[in-house]
């Protein structure tokens, strides 16, 4: 069962052009895509079209030979489960209630979390070691504690396919060690991940495919080893980009 | 609802009772409590004078006043979560300048309460409405164009009302329309209580049937949305409750300020943000509070003091200890 965007154009109601132009794409299920591009590539709009957040102007989005453009954001959220960039209004809320939403899609609208659930979170937050959070509030945790506990409630969602936003713009190197480790984790698992980002080397710390963007077209696209080279770089990232490869490490840097 | 919810919720519905059974006993009238009793529970109409006061006058009276006070908190509050903004009062989209209009406009043409109360309601509802329908035209469905019509609609009816009262009379129907706006449960009888009580009701029983979403739509569109939440469905429904409680207690008691902003942070600052808590105890304490103001309205001096500038006294001195308890929160973020 796999994503296959079929010609997908979007454009801003206050903008002039188009910020994804015809785009055309196929991401296999239980894979990692890291999307990469300069800012206002249009890496977030994609996400959000996926995630059912903003209606393309033309083209589909099918998951498993479906359209999805006709689903509720019910029906929408049982497929993609979705990481914003900022969770800054959950800052007043508990780790613990915070995680339970993530059921909210397979509830009525007059119940609340059964028990099963309720050990359920309880079960993913030991897995994730987050259990000595669970009883903190949003806005008292770190930014990399911020971002594991919205992939524990994204992994609560339990959809197939996860999309992240930027999600590791805001963190220090050792919680984006944490963060990237869980989603390649995750990855066995079955799950599809999508993300976003700035920085070429997260692609190959996660192994990953990868699909260059630029000015709402894909440039390139396939696997990181064949993508983060320094010449298809330089086309995005100018000329200063260099490669080094050790024993221990691959890294994309500047001069 | 948790423990320490319950625990608040049973002591603070003591209180209430409590209160209630005061405000039929105090007033200009002073009422023993074994009158008290006698004249509700028995037939003896040795205390046929009490009786009448406590039915026809106070216990209408302070049932419109508890549930003004609920309305009004939980109004607020709602308004506060699907904004995200602590500091939005029930008035935001312009429901309280709308009623007021339609109350000034009823009271300058010369009309009975019934017809004041029933124009000030559609008034605010049709206020809201007018604000929504200007949101839509912004075309981005952010909630930040829904508060700028919000305050557009708000400023229109504010300076509607001052061309009102310009006109009015000053010897007569502005003073009227100047102490309706300050708020007032003088007027109340047995037959708004009759229209007010279902409504409150039925507010107060589908927002606890929904008060676990409410939280989820408190998120923001973003988030709700991709947890799959019907999040414009919610927004509406939330906003739609929260016109009709803030215009129906408004169509009867005036606009009274302070306590949707009051006692909903009284109340998270009790038990947290999570709606499942905060809605039973804005009930609790929004009923408490305006009992209490309504009393000291008509009972600190031998004139009746108006609720609005009640609510402003306490209300102001409340929210600052509140912001002081709470510094260190405010500090951090």
């Amino acid at each position: 069962m796999s994503i296959n965007v079929q010609h997908l154009s979007y454009k801003y109601p206050s903008g002039k052009d188009d910020v994804i132009k015809n785009l055309n794409l196929s991401i296999k299920d239980g894979t990692i895509t890291v999307f990469l591009g300069l800012n206002g590539c249009g890496k977030t709009t994609f996400i959000k079209l996926l995630a059912g957040l903003l209606k393309a102007d033309s083209g589909e989005i099918l998951y498993a030979d479906k359209k999805v453009s006709g689903l509720s954001m019910k029906e929408r959220s049982k497929i993609f489960a979705y990481v914003p960039q900022k969770t800054y209004s959950a800052d007043d809320y508990f780790v613990k209630d915070y995680l339970t939403y993530g059921f909210i899609n397979s509830l009525k609208f007059y119940q609340t979390p059964s028990s099963e659930q309720l050990d359920k979170v309880q079960t993913i937050s030991e897995r994730l070691s987050i259990t000595h959070l669970l009883t903190k509030k949003m806005g008292q945790i770190s930014g990399g504690e911020r971002q594991i506990v919205s992939i524990a409630s994204c992994l609560l969602q339990d959809t197939p396919i996860i999309l992240l936003d930027e999600p590791t713009s805001a963190l220090d190197l050792k919680n984006q060690n944490i963060v990237l480790s869980l989603l390649r984790e995750i990855t066995k698992e079955g799950k599809t991940i999508i993300l976003s980002s700035h920085n070429p080397n997260h692609a190959l710390f996660l192994e990953s495919n990868v699909v260059l963007m630029d000015k709402g077209t894909i440039i390139k696209q396939g696997l990181c080893k064949e993508i983060i080279k320094v010449e298809v770089l330089k086309e995005i990232y100018g000329e200063n980009i260099c490669y080094s490869e050790n024993l221990n490490y691959k890294e994309i840097s500047f001069q | 609802m948790n423990k320490k919810t319950v625990l608040f919720f049973i002591i603070s519905l003591i209180i209430g009772v409590c209160v209630f059974i005061f405000a039929l006993t105090v007033g200009k009238y002073e009422i023993s409590m074994s009158d008290f009793f006698k004249a509700v529970f028995t037939a003896d109409e040795s205390v046929a004078t009490q009786r009448s006061i406590i039915l026809n006058l106070r216990l209408p009276r302070t049932i419109i006043a508890a549930l003004t006070g609920i309305g009004l908190s939980i109004s607020g509050l709602l308004y506060q979560e699907i904004f995200q903004n602590k500091l939005v009062s029930p008035d935001l989209l312009g429901v309280s300048s709308g009623s007021a209009v339609g109350a000034a406009v009823a009271i300058l043409l010369g009309f009975s309460s019934a017809i004041i109360s029933l124009l000030s309601f559609c008034l605010g509802i049709v206020t809201v409405l007018i604000t929504l329908i200007l949101s839509r035209q912004f075309k981005n469905g952010k909630s930040i164009t829904l508060i700028l019509a919000g305050i557009i609609v708000g400023g229109f009816m504010s300076a509607a009302l001052s061309m009102i009262k310009y006109f009015a009379d000053p010897m007569t129907t502005l003073s009227t329309i100047t102490y309706w706006l300050m708020g007032s449960f003088e007027n109340s009888i047995m037959k708004k209580v009759y229209i007010l009580l279902p409504i409150v009701l039925v507010c107060c029983i589908v927002l606890i049937t929904i008060s676990w979403r409410i939280n989820v739509v408190a998120l923001g569109q973003e988030e709700a949305q991709t947890k799959g939440i019907n999040y414009k469905f919610y927004q509406l429904l939330i906003i739609g409750i929260a016109t009709l409680l803030t215009a129906s207690t408004v169509a009867f008691s005036g606009t009274i300020s302070w306590i949707g902003l009051v006692v909903p942070h009284l109340v998270r600052l009790i038990v947290g943000r999570d709606t499942r808590r905060t809605i039973p105890l804005c009930i609790t304490f929004g009923g408490i509070f305006m009992m209490l103001v309504d009393i000291f309205s008509r009972t600190f001096t031998s004139q009746e003091l108006p609720v609005s500038a009640v609510t402003g006294l306490f209300g102001t001195v409340i929210f600052v200890v509140i912001l002081l308890i709470r510094r260190r929160d405010y500090n951090v973020h």
